[in-house]
């Protein structure tokens, strides 16, 4: 009986959570701020939650310091981040938690399930936007016309591809015979669109293939790029190596004893590996973020090309999220949401680095409180699109 | 001498009564506390309960099936890497097929298959369990990821349509499987000899085999009931988000362990083993969380939330182990 009892208590208060949770489900339109209610008119702060994946990086580290110590200054909106997010569930649970306490929107820069998170927000009527990666095309043909979809600003795959390609483009037209090659986080796909531009961008094929998505799929099936299947041109590919583990360090000095006369990196290159490749003297490139880290390695180390975002570059998401909470949403001439491809800067000096590095400084982002005044109000596509094309730094 | 003895069995019972109402104390207080953190920051709080709900439902039902194979003394740290693999599989059947029966197929055949492919192996190779355990997860988790990437592209993950899972994914459904799933473990764990053999083996192997239980049976029944538990613990998963990515239930193998042993069950198995413990221990770690979250600041929160948890952690591992430290065997 006593048992008994112990059982009926234990499952008694699960059920107590559960029923409680159940009485009143959340419905759409439910959240704390409506297109109803603008909050330019209500005057009330507007509330953003922020899904993150990545807590520690550079570029992310750059991403939150712009709009908390910037556009929160600048604007009436709050700012909460998520904890690391690493599944679609941990994802969705996130976004529920942010309806229950009333925040009105969501950016997102976590890409484990998009589609779900843009379900569960248009399910709890929070406004969301897309501040990192994009929509696959099928995804956004399906969404792209909901009201609660504000729209994604930021590089495409076909724009990380590009990044990729031309990075190693530029070392095939210096001149570089052998190069080593880091994969950073394949299977991300960011990375294995990176690394297949690359390819392309030395002269190379991958398992006989040139053409783009070919290439793509085969490092999916491979989860990483097999070096025997890459057949080189002029630029020989002497080693490659990916992720960050116990063998890392091995890996690389094994890159490095293959004496490469460059190491390109498709991420995290300028965080793990600037020392090494400084002190074994090879010119590195990489696809990261204008940081004070990566300024140094360019001005004194040997980071000799950097393709990068720059912090202030979601401000167009946070001006197109604004408008939409204020009740003045941006919608192409279709009443589709915003969808927009960001480019990466490119610098391959000190000088070019500084430049970009200036225009976006703490205080003086490229996307300032001038520049983001212009993209909030009764905004038309077009003059929103021309402002984020405008502004590159 | 007789007063002396009477005095050593009534402490004796109430540091019994002590360990086995504290987990239930615990999460009484965790879910008042929740309940006013909530009210008085001005949340929804049938919103927000319905959450911890489904963010506990799957740690617990997995977890309760894992306390068959924790009872024997032993561990599996795959059940994490099971889950995922299973809701792979699942989703790759039904992509196929598209048909709900077949799916859930999948995913129980893959669930339980695996889960007696690590008892039966260390059965033929006469190692310890959580040794397969520990090679199990590392294949599972990478033919996982090899089927996720392959077929996930871009997308970064395996998914099915949200409309094939939307009927199921409503309280009463989860809560009449969480029942369902508990009464069974109920009744075979308190009230067969599978549940009473099992804490003998947990408690003293050695004993148990010179009476005549057969180890391997009962690890292997352990397994079973484990991979029903993983096999459902999967399908909710993807009731909840109908996708399948590499970091689908990373963390479910090591929460089985934390609530488990917040549900006031020893690790090391045996005749003090309680079903309810996962339940019950599952989703004070779960409020416990929530608390902890909604309390410290995100910007310093994370190290702060996860070092007050590891000492609430170890509090209870210290009052549960006063237990174990009884001049009278379990009874």
């Amino acid at each position: 009986m006593k048992k008994f009892l112990k059982m009926m208590m234990s499952l008694s208060l699960a059920f107590a959570l559960a029923a409680c949770g159940s009485s009143t489900p959340a419905t759409s339109g439910d959240s704390g701020s409506t297109a109803a209610q603008p909050a330019a008119v209500s005057g009330k702060t507007v509330k953003i939650g922020v899904l993150v994946a990545d807590v520690s990086g550079e570029e992310a580290l750059g991403f939150r310091s712009y709009f908390e110590n910037y556009i929160a200054n600048n604007y009436n909106a709050e700012f909460t981040y998520t904890e690391q997010l690493t599944d679609a569930a941990g994802e969705k649970a996130a976004i529920e938690k942010f309806a229950a306490q009333g925040y009105d929107a969501i950016i997102s820069m976590s890409d484990s399930d998009r589609a779900t998170q843009l379900q569960t927000s248009i399910d709890n009527g929070l406004y969301y936007a897309v501040a990192s990666g994009m929509l696959a095309d099928e995804q956004f043909e399906q969404y792209k016309s909901n009201e609660y979809f504000v729209g994604q600003v930021g590089p495409s795959m076909d724009a990380e591809y590009e990044a990729g390609y031309e990075m190693g483009k530029y070392f095939a037209d210096k001149g570089v015979k052998k190069v080593a090659l880091y994969g950073a986080f394949i299977p991300n796909p960011m990375h294995v669109y990176r690394a297949a531009g690359v390819l392309a961008g030395i002269g190379a094929t991958y398992g006989g293939a040139s053409e783009k998505d070919a290439v793509v799929g085969q490092i999916f099936g491979d989860q990483g790029i097999d070096i025997k299947k890459v057949e080189t041109g002029d630029v020989e590919l002497v080693g490659y190596f990916q992720g960050f583990g116990d063998t890392t360090f091995d890996e690389l000095f094994a890159c490095i004893g293959a004496q490469p006369e460059a190491f390109l990196s498709v991420g995290m290159a300028t965080t793990f590996f600037t020392q090494n490749l400084n002190d074994a003297g090879i010119e590195f490139s990489d696809i990261d973020s204008f940081t004070e880290a990566n300024g140094e390695a360019m001005k004194n180390g040997k980071l000799v090309y950097l393709a990068g975002k720059y912090s202030s570059s979601i401000g167009p998401v946070f001006a197109a999220i604004m408008n939409a909470v204020n009740g003045t949403p941006v919608r192409d001439a279709d009443g589709n949401a915003i969808s927009l491809s960001q480019d990466y800067l490119v610098a391959t000096d000190a000088a070019s680095f500084e430049k970009y590095a200036t225009a976006d400084k703490g205080d003086t982002p490229i996307f300032s409180k001038d520049v983001l005044d212009t993209m909030i109000g009764a905004v038309s596509y077009d003059d929103f699109a021309t402002a984020v094309a405008a502004n590159r730094g | 001498m007789d007063e002396k003895k009477k005095e050593l069995q009534e402490k004796n019972r109430k540091q019994q009564l002590l360990v086995t109402l504290l987990p239930f104390a615990a999460l009484i207080l965790l879910f008042v506390i929740l309940c006013i953190v909530i009210q008085t920051k001005g949340y929804r709080l049938p919103m927000y309960l319905k959450i911890i709900f489904n963010e506990g439902v799957v740690l617990a039902i997995v977890a309760t099936g894992a306390t068959f194979i924790y009872t024997l003394g032993s561990f599996d740290i795959s059940l994490g890497a099971s889950t995922l693999f299973a809701a792979t599989m699942g989703v790759m059947t039904y992509n196929a097929t598209n048909s709900m029966p077949a799916m859930l197929g999948a995913i129980f055949l893959t669930a339980v298959g695996c889960s007696l492919l690590s008892s039966v192996l260390a059965s033929v190779f006469h190692i310890p369990v959580f040794v397969t355990t520990v090679a199990m997860m590392s294949v599972l988790s990478a033919v996982s990821a090899q089927i996720i990437t392959v077929n996930g592209g871009a997308l970064g993950g395996i998914s099915i349509p949200s409309a094939a899972v939307a009927p199921y994914d409503n309280m009463a459904f989860k809560i009449t499987v969480l029942v369902l799933f508990f009464a069974l473990c109920l009744f075979l764990f308190n009230f067969t000899k599978i549940g009473r053999r099992q804490k003998f083996l947990g408690g003293n192997p050695v004993c148990a085999k010179l009476t005549g239980i057969d180890m391997n049976k009962y690890a292997i029944i352990a397994f079973l009931i484990a991979g029903t538990g993983v096999a459902i613990g999967a399908f909710l998963t993807l009731v909840y988000t109908p996708s399948v990515t590499t970091g689908t239930a990373g963390s479910i193998g090591m929460n089985i362990l934390v609530a488990i042993v917040f549900g006031g069950m020893p690790i090391s198995g045996g005749p003090r083993s309680r079903i309810y413990a996962a339940v019950t221990g599952g989703f004070s770690y779960i409020i416990l969380n929530n608390i902890l979250k909604i309390l410290i600041d995100s910007n310093a929160g994370y190290g702060i939330s996860q070092i007050i948890s590891a000492v609430f952690f170890l509090a209870v591992v210290y009052v549960t182990s006063m237990n174990y430290r009884s001049a009278y065997l379990p009874r």
